[in-house]
Order: C-alpha cells, then structure tokens, then sequence
C-alpha cells in the first residue's frame, strides 16, 4: 500500500499547494483551527495532525463565514448585477477527523440535494478534495460512532490518512482522492503497513429512538429546565462543523455596493425577527429547542441522519455547560 | 467549600420556610467535577442540588437578568464580582432591591472550568494551568459589596499592587499606528459569537444596538472593519460600566483579550471623573458618570 513518510510531510503539503489552497489543522498563536498551509510560519505555528482535532472545524472551506455573492449597481431605479462571485479555486482539507467530514457530508445535502443547488456552494465544494485523517484513539467527549460516523472509514472522504507513529497510510477512496495523489506520488513509498487497532469510545451514547421520540416533545417541560441556564450566544453554533445556517445581506456605499452571506445562528434573536416585527422564537426556551430539535429531530426526518456529528466540540466551549449528550439522556429519559 | 454550601443551602431552605423567596440562583454541579452551571432552585426540594465549589465562577448576576420581567422573590448566592453585577443591574433599573435577598460568598479565587473542560476534552496538545482563574489572580473586590447575609470569612484582594494596568500601560506606550496593529490583528480573529455580550451583566440593553436591523448600525461580516465597529462599540459602551468580573475574556472561545479594552475604558474613566468604581457601592439613585445626563454639562455638544 501506499505510505507517506512523515518526514515527507512538508514536501507533500508544498507540492498539493502548487496547485491547492491547502487546509491543515494548525494551532496559530492563541487560534486553534484550519489555516492555509502557505500561511504556516516554521517555529511559530505548529501542526495539530495528531491531536484529537482543533476547535474551530473545517466547514468555513466550503462554506466560509462571510462571502460576498454578487456586486450591485444602481442607476436610477434599475438595479444591475454587475459581478457574482462564485468561487471555484480548487481547495484541500488535509487531516479532517471523521465528525468534521461528516459535517461537511450534511451540508452536501442541504445545499446540494432535494431540488435546489446552491450554486455559490456547489462551485466551492465541487472544486474541494477532502484528505481524512482515520481516528484511533477517541477522545472524552467523542461519540461520533453514535451519530451514524465511522471513525476510522469516514464516508466522503477522498484520502484517508491513517497515523502509523512514522507515517500515514495513504488510501486513496475516490477520483479526487487519485488526483491529489498524482500530485505527490514522488513522495509517496509503497510497502506493507498494518493500521492500528481502534480504541473503544469512552463516552456510550445511544441515539437510537431520539428522533421519533422527540415528534411528541415539543411543548414537553424538559425543554424549560433544559435551556435555563444557556444565554444564547452563539458559540456551539460556530464551532459546530455542520451547523449551516446563514444571512443574506447588502453593503451599499451610495448606488453600488454588493450581497454577502454570513453564517448566522438560531440562537440570536434576530434570527427569526420578521420584518413586522414579531418573532415566533422570541423567547431564549425557544431558541434553545430549536437548535436542539433541528439536531437531533428535523434533519433526521428530512435527509435520514443527526445533524449532531457527536465531535463533542459544543460540550468543551459552552460556558455554561450545556451538554448534547446529557440532552440525549434526558429526552430519552423523560415521561 | 463544603461548608459554604452547606450554609447556602441552610439559608436557601430557610428562606423557602419562611416564605420569604420564590427562586434561589446559584450553581449546580454538572456531570463531571469541574463543570457547574447557572441554576435556579425553586422550591425546598431543589436546594439540595445548590453548590459552591472552586468551579462555581459563573457570574450570578447575569442568570438574575432573566427575571427581571418577572416577579419572583429572588434569593440569590453573590460573590464579590457577582454582587457589583447585582449593583449595576440595580443602578440600571433592571430589578427593584426588595425583590432580592442577597447572599454574599467573600470569594477565595476559583478556577476557570472552561480551561479544566479544555483539558479534559482532548484537542489540546500542551495542557493550560489550572490554578486560579485569571480573572481572580487579578480580582480588586473579592468580597460582596452588598449582601443580607454573608457566608464564610472576608477575603483579601489578589491583585498584586500596582500591576492592575500594566499591560494597558504597556499598549499605551506603542505609536497609533502599532496600537492599530495590534488590534487589527487581534480582534479579525474575532466570529462574532457574542458571547462576550451575552456572558455580560453590563450588557442589559434590552434591544442590543448590533441586534438593531433598520437601522444596521454595525455589519455582520467578519471582517476588520465589522469586528472592529462591534468590539469598539461594545466596550465603549462598557465605560464606567463594567465590574472587571473577566467573563467576557474568559468564554471567548478565540481567546481574544477582551479585558485589555475594558481596564483602559476603567483607567480612563477613573482619572477623567475621578468617582468610585463601577458597581463598588449601592447607594439608591446612584448612576455611574456615563448615565448621567445634566443640562449644565461643560460639554458643549450635549
């Protein structure tokens, strides 16, 4: 099989770059996330491949938290697009974890499936290759394995990494995957390589039944004691690496300016203020079941699959210690 | 510890007997031994789950904004920096004093759980320190300023004398231009969560001007300029207003050194109206100097 040498590492990263925008997990001064590899500075970045993962996901690749969409002009009352900005440069992510991939799988389907394309995210994620990085050794809060996620043979993937201590075993899963290839194959060895052996998850959760169940529980009491201590910010929003959601809006400066959107949360108000001013999720009970529902109920019923892909990021942030799982519990739990 | 909550919990129950509360806020225990969170006890029952441990960091004063459409008595556990929140909240007009009864904690310095949590969760590679909070190893105030009852021993200041600004002397010392720099580089890491304006009980507009639509005072793209308009709007209306309880640098999840903006904007309105602190001392009517509106201001432009 194929192998590539850590030692190799580097070179590799340099030549995908020829032709990529390569994004590698990467602690960046007090910033932990995916940055570009030509933006890492020796000796004061440093590489995250085999850490768990980092706390911001790679969702922003394919769907960045603000892109402009297209440019306006006005004259008079005619109004002209004169620019869009669709971007289709081609992109990597290198050494995504299997929750992250699956974030991204999610999102596949919201923009990309059930009638509509969404063409600003299709010309992104079509010219986007995906490098996993299979995971062995799950952390505290990981429960992946419960949210219909295969740790270390992540669906979508088009390379899957696997850390054999030297090296990686280079497995290559798809079309894209033997194109980036192509691009390194002078660093890449061949030789037999045995991937290590899985280690159990710590943390047991059992998503099985949740989503039916929860039809009958929205009006349910849970939902009071639940959300009590949550403030609605939006921090599990933008660290989650599927939570999608965004706002269109307009810069203007006099008659031209342009159309952007940005990531936006359910747990703002403003969110779902409608333009007369009412807002049917005015309340921070109601915001809190939304996001919750929206994981673990709607997108099931809609695409088949939690949208929670259990990478346990949300428990680590939250400041006041809401905890997906124990909401799993609790539902399960309840009368 | 134990002790302190013993006593919190005898004083909460008592206070249920008599009648006197309908709600008690404080913090329960999470699932593991560094995570607490807000709670709100309500009735003798729910008491039992009330701790206060050396995780229990979690600002009180902010749950209290909840309730303040509502009319519940309130008995609510206060340490030092909660109880300056209680007393902005107060001097905001946010909650009336005889819907409160106040217990005050004189706080020994606690650890930071979001750091335990991060620890403890895996992505880090170097662990962090786990002693006292940052925000305690620098607390001014660590016993309540107002309080009906208060449980345990005075404490005394952490802040080492003398140190309270130096890193605020040290940004005033750069050109404009490095100090433009700096925060440039600083806050463009910022994705605009806002959490440090929900975590903020000095934060209680009840209409947040960045939440306003019509009009959008400040854009929502992450870009310099946005997250420069948010994080200077924001703490410029902090002036005179925030009690240094350090939660807004403590949860930000892009460890964005928010309490730099806040110590200058304190240093400042320190020298320029020479009064007490915010949120230091309860007199009714009292507003701290950036409230106050006065026909013979000497500012010609008001």
């Amino acid at each position: 099989m194929k192998v590539l040498s850590k030692s190799k590492l580097s070179a590799a990263l340099d030549n995908l770059s020829q032709q990529n925008e390569v994004f590698v997990p990467m602690q960046k001064g007090t910033q932990s996330g995916y940055f570009t590899w030509k933006s890492f500075a020796e000796g004061q970045d440093e590489l995250r491949l085999e850490a768990l993962n980092v706390y911001q996901s790679p969702k922003g690749v394919v769907l960045p938290q603000t892109e402009k969409m297209y440019g306006i002009q006005s004259q008079g009352v005619e109004i002209n697009i004169d620019k869009t900005y669709e971007d289709d440069h081609p992109t990597i992510i290198f050494g995504a974890r299997a929750c992250d991939v699956k974030g991204i799988l999610a999102m596949d389907e919201v923009f990309l499936t059930r009638g509509y394309e969404d063409s600003f995210y299709k010309a992104r994620r079509s010219a986007n290759t995906i490098i996993a990085n299979a995971c062995y050794a799950p952390g505290p809060n990981c429960f992946c394995n419960a949210m219909d996620v295969n740790s270390v043979d992540p669906a979508g993937a088009d390379v899957i990494l696997r850390d054999i201590g030297d090296s990686f075993i280079w497995e290559v899963k798809t079309p894209k995957g033997d194109a980036a290839t192509a691009l390194i194959s002078g660093l890449l060895e061949e030789k037999d390589a045995k991937a290590p052996t899985p280690q159990p998850f710590q943390r047991q959760v059992e998503y099985e039944g949740v989503a039916e169940k929860l039809k009958g529980m929205f009006e349910h009491p849970i939902w009071d004691k639940l959300s009590q201590p949550c403030i609605n910010c939006g921090m599990c929003t933008y660290v989650c690496p599927s939570c999608y959601c965004f706002d269109i809006q307009v810069k203007m400066w006099g008659d031209h300016g342009y159309r952007f959107r940005t990531w936006d949360s359910c747990m703002f108000e403003e969110y779902t203020r409608e333009a007369g001013g009412g807002n049917p999720r005015g309340a921070s009970k109601e915001r809190f079941r939304q996001r919750f529902l929206h994981k673990l109920e709607f997108f099931t019923e809609r695409y088949g699959t939690p949208l929670c892909t259990g990478c346990g990021r949300c428990m680590i942030v939250c400041p006041t210690d809401v905890n997906i799982v124990r909401i799993i519990d609790a539902v399960k739990e309840a009368d | 510890m134990k002790e302190i909550t013993n006593k919190i919990q005898a004083i909460a129950a008592r206070l249920f007997d008599e009648g006197k509360i309908d709600v008690f806020l404080a913090w329960e225990k999470g699932e593991l031994d560094f995570q607490t969170k807000a709670y709100a006890a309500w009735n003798k029952d729910d008491v039992q789950n009330i701790i206060f441990n050396e995780y229990t960091i979690y600002n009180t004063a902010n749950t209290l904004l909840k309730f303040r459409d509502t009319h519940e008595r309130i008995g609510i556990a206060v340490k030092g920096c909660d109880s300056r929140g209680v007393v902005r909240l107060l001097e905001d007009l946010q909650i009336k004093r005889d819907r409160l009864y106040i217990v005050g904690i004189p706080c020994p310095g606690l650890k930071d759980p979001l750091a335990a949590a991060r620890n403890y969760g895996g992505f880090n590679q170097v662990k962090e320190e786990e002693g006292l909070a940052k925000k305690c190893l620098e607390c001014i105030q660590p016993n309540p300023v107002i309080y009906d009852e208060l449980v345990g021993p005075e404490q005394v200041p952490r802040q080492p004398l003398g140190e309270r600004f130096a890193k605020v002397k040290e940004l005033e010392q750069m050109s404009a231009d490095e100090r433009y720099d700096f925060w440039e580089k600083t806050l463009s890491t910022c994705i605009r969560c806002y959490a440090c304006r929900q975590v903020c009980v000095a934060c209680d507009c009840r209409t947040c001007i960045f939440d306003e639509m019509k009009p959008q005072w400040v854009g929502r793209e992450i870009s310099t300029t946005d997250n420069m308009m948010y994080h200077l709007v924001k703490h410029a209306h902090m002036a005179g207003r925030c009690i240094e309880c350090g939660e807004c640098e403590r949860v930000c999840p892009v460890n964005i050194p928010l309490m730099l903006l806040n110590q200058k904007l304190i240093k400042d309105v320190g020298k320029l109206y020479d009064g007490p602190e915010a949120g230091m001392q309860y007199v009714e009517g009292n507003k701290p100097p950036l409230s106050v509106y006065r026909a013979d201001d000497p500012d010609s432009f008001l």
